[in-house]
């Protein structure tokens, strides 16, 4: 499959800051592409960059083959933006507004009101379509917002930050609305802090901070990354010095805490870690009420690679 | 048309203020026909004169006699100084005229008989004297050629002659004050209704997120900003056209005539100039909010000092000349100068196109600022 759209060199200064710094990446046609980094990693500049809303220094942007410039309505026909802000008009319907940003891309009406109809069944707002926007809740109207950017049916979509504060009935809705546009041929860029999102959307990720790109590959290929192979955690009651000292003795054992009541045994690459600390726990006689192991995080890769977390 | 279409939901939306803006100028239209314009009226005032006549055979004095008769009110009164004096002071009487025996004949021969006056000392006294003046003046230019029954004829006709030329006037004053009150009037509701409206669908379709939207999509910017305009031209072309039936209806066939279409004109392109000052202010302003406060400023200022609520011959001359940089104040002398206009020759139409002219001007300044604003902003926007 072919790029669908090639940064090279991107690079965007904010009074002499580069809030981009010489970004180069593509996005194959199909794909779900996830933008991942904290707050002012650039992520929603790049997008801004790509969409011609601001200029840049240095750098190449081709959206299908050609280069992007803010005249180029061909290819900004082929493409939706769902921007982190909403963007829709309070004297509108929930209705009234998708037919209007549609109409700005779809002149013919009839095909235009089977779209309006697709877009709000996508994003289950069926039965809100006379409401005004201030009528919606959060949830409901960022998924009027997405309705509007996606309405046109476009082949290439932005989605910039879309669930931010969103309730999580909202936030499934939208996600699996997302992975049906998807299915249905669009190609897409997700940005987002969250990295659950993108581990559950995205099919290859691309790590950012500070504007410059930290990783990118697939969710299996980043946190293979993380130098921890899982993070253990056990609510116990009483837990010694000199037990855990012990317990940091062991070979795969990197890091281990213990703090209000819960002992957090972070391990290494390696085998049969779970096993080995319940021996040591029951050899100890050591109570404990719950136990859980957990795989490493995007957050982990994150903070391997930068020292600091991806919500900080 | 999809901008259009977009355009009017968002207008009927707003549709309450618009009804208030023109109900309160159809409100002031019907109160404003109701009230008494009959000072603007030149209904003729007859002062209360007494004559005592001591010439009973002269021509002059008959003629005289005559004259004021036609254009007073004479009293009939006996000859009794204390008599005269009392009606004198309780205006009974506001003038006294005694005139001398063989006084026909002394004015005929050239001498100056005096005619001995008792005056109430008013404005209808003045009125008196005024008339008799007249005829006397009248009368001295001819009494060197004329003599007798010709002179008396002269003077008569020459005097009669001068009441017809007074009468020419065929002005319907009263129904052109109260148009010329309305539109004054709808120097406010125009304003208000236009800058209220245009700047509520400004500020939705200019919203920085909104914009961003129809930015990045695929219709071309500048046909999207045309639309736009044209869109809020088509309203305040309508809101003016609403305006001018209402104007018929109201006040009726005055507004067929000449003065009636130059009142249309002259609100057109006062329309087209608030639809500049909507768009300025649209323009300058990020939030909603501000506007009802920006519109109480902008029309309710500019029309107390152009002379809307106030006519502007009562205005002091300072307020005056603030108002002169305010597009209001060129629109209210127009109508104010269209009100008494008689002749329609290029001399007489003259200052009204002037004014015309400077109204367009502010209308083309107020588009240029809001040109380089807008621009200004959306290179602002992209850096």
């Amino acid at each position: 499959m072919g790029n669908i759209l090639e940064i090279i060199n991107l690079t965007k200064e904010y009074k002499g800051i580069k809030a981009v710094d010489g970004l180069s990446f593509e996005v194959k046609e199909g794909e779900i592409l996830g933008l991942l980094g904290p707050n002012g990693s650039g992520k929603s500049t790049t997008i801004n960059c790509i969409l011609s809303l601001l200029t840049y220094q240095k750098g190449i942007i081709k959206i299908f083959g050609e280069d992007m410039e803010p005249n180029s309505y061909d290819i900004k026909e082929k493409i939706g933006v769902v921007f982190q802000d909403v963007a829709v008009f309070d004297e509108l319907t929930v209705e009234e507004n998708i037919d209007y940003f549609c109409g700005l891309y779809i002149s013919n009406k009839d095909t235009r009101k089977r779209y309006v109809d697709e877009a709000i069944e996508l994003v289950n707002l069926k039965e809100f379509k006379k409401f005004h926007p201030k009528q919606l809740s959060g949830g409901l109207l960022r998924r009027l917002n997405i309705a509007c950017g996606i309405a046109h049916k476009p082949k290439l979509i932005f989605l910039d930050e879309p669930t931010v504060a969103v309730d999580p009935q909202s936030r499934n809705s939208i996600l699996d609305g997302i992975k049906r546009l998807n299915k249905d041929g669009a190609t897409i860029i997700y940005t987002t802090h969250y990295m659950e999102e993108v581990e559950i959307l995205c099919n290859r990720i691309i790590i950012l901070d500070k504007g410059k790109i930290l990783a990118s590959g697939t969710s299996a290929e980043l946190k293979a990354l993380a130098n921890i192979e899982e993070k253990v955690t056990v609510e116990v009651e009483s837990f010694s010095k000199n037990q855990l000292a012990e317990i940091r003795k062991f070979t795969t054992v990197e890091e281990a805490e213990y703090k209000d009541n819960n002992l957090t045994v972070i391990y290494k690459k390696g085998k049969n870690n779970l096993d080995k600390l319940l021996d040591f726990l029951k050899k100890e006689n050591v109570h404990y009420n719950s136990i859980f192991a957990e795989r490493p995080t995007l957050n982990d890769v994150f903070l391997e690679l930068t020292g600091k977390d991806l919500r900080d | 048309m999809i901008v259009f279409n977009a355009f009017k939901k968002i207008l009927w939306s707003n549709k309450v203020m618009i009804i208030i803006y023109t109900l309160i100028l159809v409100l002031f239209a019907g109160f404003n026909s109701t009230d008494d314009k009959s000072q603007m009226n030149f209904s003729a005032t007859k002062p209360d004169i007494l004559i005592i006549n001591h010439d009973k055979d002269g021509d002059i004095s008959k003629s005289l006699i005559e004259y004021i008769g036609n254009n007073s009110n004479l009293v009939d009164l006996e000859n009794d100084d204390k008599k005269i004096a009392d009606a004198l002071f309780f205006r009974e009487i506001n003038y006294a005229i005694f005139i001398p025996s063989s006084f026909s004949e002394d004015f005929e021969n050239g001498k100056n008989p005096k005619i001995e006056i008792k005056s109430s000392k008013d404005y209808n006294s003045s009125l008196a004297e005024l008339i008799l003046k007249n005829y006397l003046s009248t009368a001295s230019i001819y009494r060197k050629e004329f003599k007798g029954q010709e002179l008396v004829d002269i003077i008569e006709k020459t005097l009669s002659n001068s009441i017809e030329i007074g009468m020419t006037n065929k002005l319907d004053t009263k129904k052109l004050s109260e148009l010329a009150d309305y539109y004054n009037f709808a120097n406010y509701s125009l304003l208000a209704g236009c800058v209220f409206v245009i700047c509520m669908i400004l500020t939705s379709f200019k919203n920085a997120n909104i914009e961003k939207r129809t930015i990045v999509s695929s219709i071309n910017y500048k046909k999207f900003n045309r639309q736009l305009l044209l869109s809020n031209a088509l309203f305040a072309f309508s809101l003016w056209l609403i305006y001018i039936i209402l104007s018929i209806i109201l006040i009726g066939k005055s507004m067929l005539t000449v003065h009636g279409l130059l009142f249309a004109i002259n609100s057109l392109i006062f329309s087209m100039c608030t639809l500049t000052i909507a768009f300025l202010i649209a323009n300058a302003i990020k939030n909603k909010e501000a506007i009802n406060g920006i519109v109480n400023v902008v029309a309710l200022g500019s029309s107390f000092l152009s002379g809307t609520f106030v006519p502007t011959e009562y205005l002091p001359d300072g307020v005056l000349k603030i108002a002169r940089i305010l597009p209001s104040y060129y629109y209210i002398d127009n109508n104010n100068l269209i009100k008494s206009l008689e002749k329609f020759d290029f001399k007489n139409l003259y200052p009204l196109i002037m004014n015309t002219v400077i109204i367009i001007a502010f209308a083309l300044i107020f588009m240029a600022i809001t040109n380089f604003l807008s621009k200004k902003n959306r290179k602002k926007a992209r850096l």
